[in-house]
């Protein structure tokens, strides 16, 4: 009972933060001088399809008037978009008005969420041993190393390593691992570690720090008292509760991998969200750049959600709220 | 005198603290016999708890142990290997700590907390150690042993805490039970009931407690003997019916003399002015001298000694004789 | 039942050094900070006076030169169009620096502004304040730059507010928490228990923390916008070319990489060190004014 009122609450709040953005991104890309919505502007936008095919170009035309409400007052097209929006009826793109927004996002989301859990996942199954690792092994050349290396990898933002990457496997040690494309399980080793890398620095750094305050807590002492072996007190007694209190530490890095994919997936030419986001905006393809955006911040609220009801699930002293 | 339990000689710790070191402990020398209850008394940083922790192994990395022994049945702990202090470790010597909100693991069940040294020693089965934690935890008097098993720490309150440590401690039957400050964390009437509850276990298993406290009350209700330490020397040594009777130590005197006692209502308070010391170098001489009403030129420049003035009563003192004079 | 002592006795006071001594004192002790430190003091001087020794102007094509390696004429080389490389990079760094400076100060001052408004006023506006601090965290910042820089365009004066303006949260619930904690802090009570008066109480107790923590964050916020400018370029929504930037440079050299390796050398490892070297230094800061706090 209590458990299901949390999760309404949540529910309740990611959606009204999705519908906020949604209102300001529409009331922001309707007052943007490229415009959104006037007539005239999406006739300049359709002006190509207009001069191929006029009986189309109405065509479309007047579903665009319909769908947006365009001759309704501003509040009333944010609240009809938003309704469309939480429908998934996303409508057509306007760069490309014969493919739907929906079998774009179908084709694209994918890649990016792959991406982006697979290097939060490589970022926590190598963050976490180099961080115990270090800790275990404080103020000696390994723990030196760690610590100097994640700082690297959190200082280093994802684009500019996979722009390195690029150069070394582009040009340095060509047909090593391939630089371009998506399929296949080598084309994903260099965007996953692009974007993992500044997230392997930031876990590795917290686990060092948080196991080494772990280990000096009483209870530690506690369990050394009982004869516990070095070995079980590490893991046992440290590690599980420096663990509980990384999970927190998983949401915000998801939300910072996301933009990572939409870097990176420009740089190697990965058609994922981040590359229709990119051609979205560029284009002033408004529809497709708000419903990205709105799909993403979708993802990165109930990935959030997700991680503090595993956090409550693990740490019995989380109290749900 | 029964046979000592553990005998520590001469025992020195000093702790590097980057820019100095603190000599924690300078030379202490003392022994726990079977079933005796022994209080070893000081104010914060007088080198009490330190003393027993680390012939157990349990400070801190910047801890180090300069010299002595500390014979547990005749084997020396500070000689030994990790690996054979772990096993004394839980299994002969039962450790209960100050803080009963800090010393358990907050994401481990307190059921298997108690379990979990049973089973590092092979003291029993799982099924026995199951059975024989529900056991403890009834002897503890914590209500429905077997519903509160799988509760977590944080479930419980400060005095029950305590009991759940007392329950570690005692698991695999210690001969020696080490309780640093059990009760200093606790209300009042829960210290009164954690005690009985020491003094009950300790009569039912014949085992040795040592209270470290820096409650001189506690120890005179508590202990068979008592051990003044002061700037991690001994100052003073005695039975406690010595101690209260005829103490030999102006340390001691002013630490009888602050105790406010139920119906003592207008006996004047008189502390003790000044602080303990913290020693940047070993003492070359009486560390109490510059808070002791007593002091000498002999106290400034010379080392008092530990001397048996009579039997069984041990002061640091060059003007004990002096002071139990005037203390009479 | 206690042993009472009193705390009375000479205690030999410790020679007080201000807290921004001691401070700095730990700081210089950190190798990696100290040469952080080193590299931004030459990219600030750099971005300074790079318009004059730039030996060519950012907009001046040399036709002639398309693609050219390293060499005396053009020192990082020349670009697709023509560009000298190292003139570029004088300017970028000029442009990086004006717009991480300038969006950074745009969200301190919003955050300031509102974080003392929620701190002090309380009661509804409050609410009103933390809730927009919790939308703003809800969603990377980077999404909100994106949308503003469509409706402000892509000038000097737009990127400085496109990311800027998203983030003034986590300054406000900095300062917020920092008012919270003047008003009803231990410290205080007991500064004001010994009878200390209200000034020197903020100038001695409270006005070293508050500085304290407002520069670690600034310093974390620098580097932070720095990769969100060229965030924007790398999905077309940064500086508008011709217009220099790192993120433009590293774009394009994403798209020309095979054949001219150089035009990627230098700005991806300027830029790299760059924020490598701001982070050590905000990284020290924090360890050594206030060991706790951050954002």
């Amino acid at each position: 009972m209590f458990f299901l009122r949390f999760l309404a609450k949540r529910i309740v709040a990611i959606i009204i933060t999705l519908a906020a953005v949604i209102a300001i991104s529409y009331i922001m890309m309707y007052a943007s001088p490229g415009g959104f919505m006037s007539t005239t502007q999406i006739a300049t936008a359709l002006a190509p399809l207009a001069a191929q095919d006029p009986v189309a170009y109405q065509k479309v035309m007047e579903q665009f008037q319909q769908r947006y409400g365009l001759n309704l007052p501003l509040w009333h097209q944010v609240l009809l978009y938003i309704w469309h929006s939480f429908t998934f009826n996303f409508g057509n793109s306007m760069e490309n008005p014969s493919i739907t927004i929906m079998s774009q996002l179908k084709s694209a989301l994918p890649i990016s969420v792959i991406l982006a859990f697979a290097s939060v996942v490589v970022s926590v199954v190598v963050g976490i041993p180099m961080g115990i690792i270090a800790a275990l092994k404080r103020n000696t050349w390994i723990d030196y190393t760690v610590t100097t290396l994640s700082m690297f990898g959190q200082a280093i933002p994802s684009f500019v390593l996979a722009v390195i990457f690029v150069l070394i496997f582009g040009v340095v040690w060509q047909n090593v691992l391939p630089v371009t494309g998506w399929g296949t399980f080598s084309e994903a080793i260099l965007p996953v570690i692009s974007l993992a890398a500044g997230n392997i620095g930031v876990v590795a750094r917290y686990m060092r720090g948080s196991l080494i305050e772990t280990m000096r807590q009483d209870f530690i002492r506690t369990a050394k008292s009982k004869g516990v072996k070095y070995w079980p007190l590490v893991f046992k007694h440290g590690v599980k509760n420096s663990l509980t209190a990384l999970i927190t530490v998983i949401g915000p890095q998801f939300a910072f991998t996301v933009v990572g994919t939409v870097w990176v997936e420009n740089i190697f030419a990965i058609p994922g969200l981040g590359k229709v986001i990119n051609t979205a905006f560029t284009n002033f393809d408004f529809p497709l750049a708000i419903t990205a955006v709105f799909i993403l911040g979708a993802t990165i609220m109930v990935t959030n959600l997700v991680v503090d009801l595993i956090y409550a699930w693990v740490d019995p002293r989380v109290k749900l709220q | 005198m029964a046979e000592a339990l553990l005998a520590i000689d001469d025992l020195r710790v000093q702790f590097d603290r980057g820019e100095d070191e603190v000599f924690a402990v300078n030379g202490v020398s003392f022994s726990i016999a079977e079933g005796e209850a022994l209080g070893i008394v000081g104010e914060s940083g007088s080198g009490k708890s330190v003393t027993l922790m680390s012939a157990l192994g349990l400070i801190r990395e910047n801890g180090k142990i300069k010299s002595g022994t500390a014979k547990f049945q005749g084997h020396d702990l500070l000689k030994m290997r990790p690996r054979q202090l772990e096993d004394i470790r839980g299994r002969d010597i039962g450790v209960v700590f100050q803080d009963p909100m800090t010393s358990l693991n907050p994401v481990m069940r307190i059921g298997d907390q108690i379990m979990e040294s049973m089973l590092t020693h092979q003291y029993a089965g799982r099924r026995e150690a199951f059975e024989r934690t529900l056991q403890l935890l009834h002897e503890m008097g914590i209500p429905e042993p077997k519903a509160r098993f799988r509760n977590y720490p944080h479930e419980f309150s400060g005095g029950m805490r305590q009991r759940i440590m007392i329950a570690i401690a005692l698991a695999c039957e210690p001969q020696l039970l080490i309780a640093d400050e059990p009760t200093t964390a606790l209300d009042v009437t829960v210290q009164m009931q954690i005690l009985a509850l020491l003094q009950e276990q300790r009569q039912k298993k014949r085992m040795s407690i040592a209270i470290i406290t820096h409650d001189f009350g506690v120890a005179t209700n508590f202990c068979d003997r008592i051990i003044v330490l002061y700037a991690g020397q001994i100052m003073e040594m005695a039975d406690t019916r010595q101690f209260l009777r005829q103490p030999a130590h102006p340390y001691t005197v002013g630490l009888k003399n602050s105790i406010i006692e139920i119906g003592q209502r207008d006996r004047q308070l008189s502390p003790i002015p000044g602080m303990a010391p913290t020693l940047t170098e070993p003492p070359k001489s009486c560390s109490f001298a510059s808070r002791c009403p007593f002091a000498t030129e002999r106290c400034r420049s010379e080392l008092p000694a530990l001397r048996e003035i009579s039997p069984n009563h041990h002061v640091a003192c060059h003007r004990a004789e002096e002071v139990l004079a005037h203390a009479i | 039942m206690a042993i009472a002592v009193s705390q009375a006795g000479p205690v030999a006071a410790p020679k007080r050094h201000s807290q921004f001594y001691l401070g700095w004192k730990r700081f210089s002790k950190n190798y990696f900070a100290v040469a952080g430190l080193v590299w931004v003091a030459i990219f600030f001087i750099v971005g300074i006076i790079g318009p004059w020794i730039a030996p060519y102007s950012y907009k001046d094509a040399d036709f002639l030169a398309m693609h050219t390696g390293p060499s005396w004429k053009h020192l990082f080389g020349t670009d697709t169009v023509g560009y000298d490389v190292f003139s570029q990079i004088l300017f970028s760094i000029r442009y990086a620096l004006e717009i991480a400076l300038g969006a950074t100060c745009v969200s301190f001052v919003i955050g300031v502004i509102l974080g003392l408004w929620a701190g002090l006023a309380g009661g509804i506006a409050d609410v009103i304040i933390m809730r927009g601090v919790d939308f703003m965290f809800a969603l990377p910042s980077f999404f909100f730059a994106l949308i503003l820089v469509v409706l402000l365009g892509k000038g000097l004066g737009p990127m400085m507010l496109a990311i800027g303006v998203p983030g003034w949260a986590g300054y406000a619930r900095l300062i917020r928490s920092l008012v919270l904690s003047m008003r009803n802090g231990e410290m205080v009570e007991a500064a004001r228990a010994l009878g200390a008066s209200q000034s020197h109480i903020a100038f001695k107790y409270m006005f070293p923390n508050v500085v304290g923590s407002m520069v670690v964050s600034l310093a974390f916020g620098i580097p932070y916008d720095l990769t969100a400018q060229a965030g924007l370029s790398i999905v077309g929504m940064g500086l508008n070319p011709p217009m220099p930037s790192f993120g433009n440079m590293l774009a394009a050299a994403g798209e020309n990489i095979l054949g001219f390796p150089w035009l990627l050398y230098f700005p991806a490892g300027i830029f790299a060190i760059t924020l490598l070297s701001f982070l050590f230094v905000a990284d020290g800061l924090q360890e050594a004014f206030s060991p706790k706090g951050g954002m």
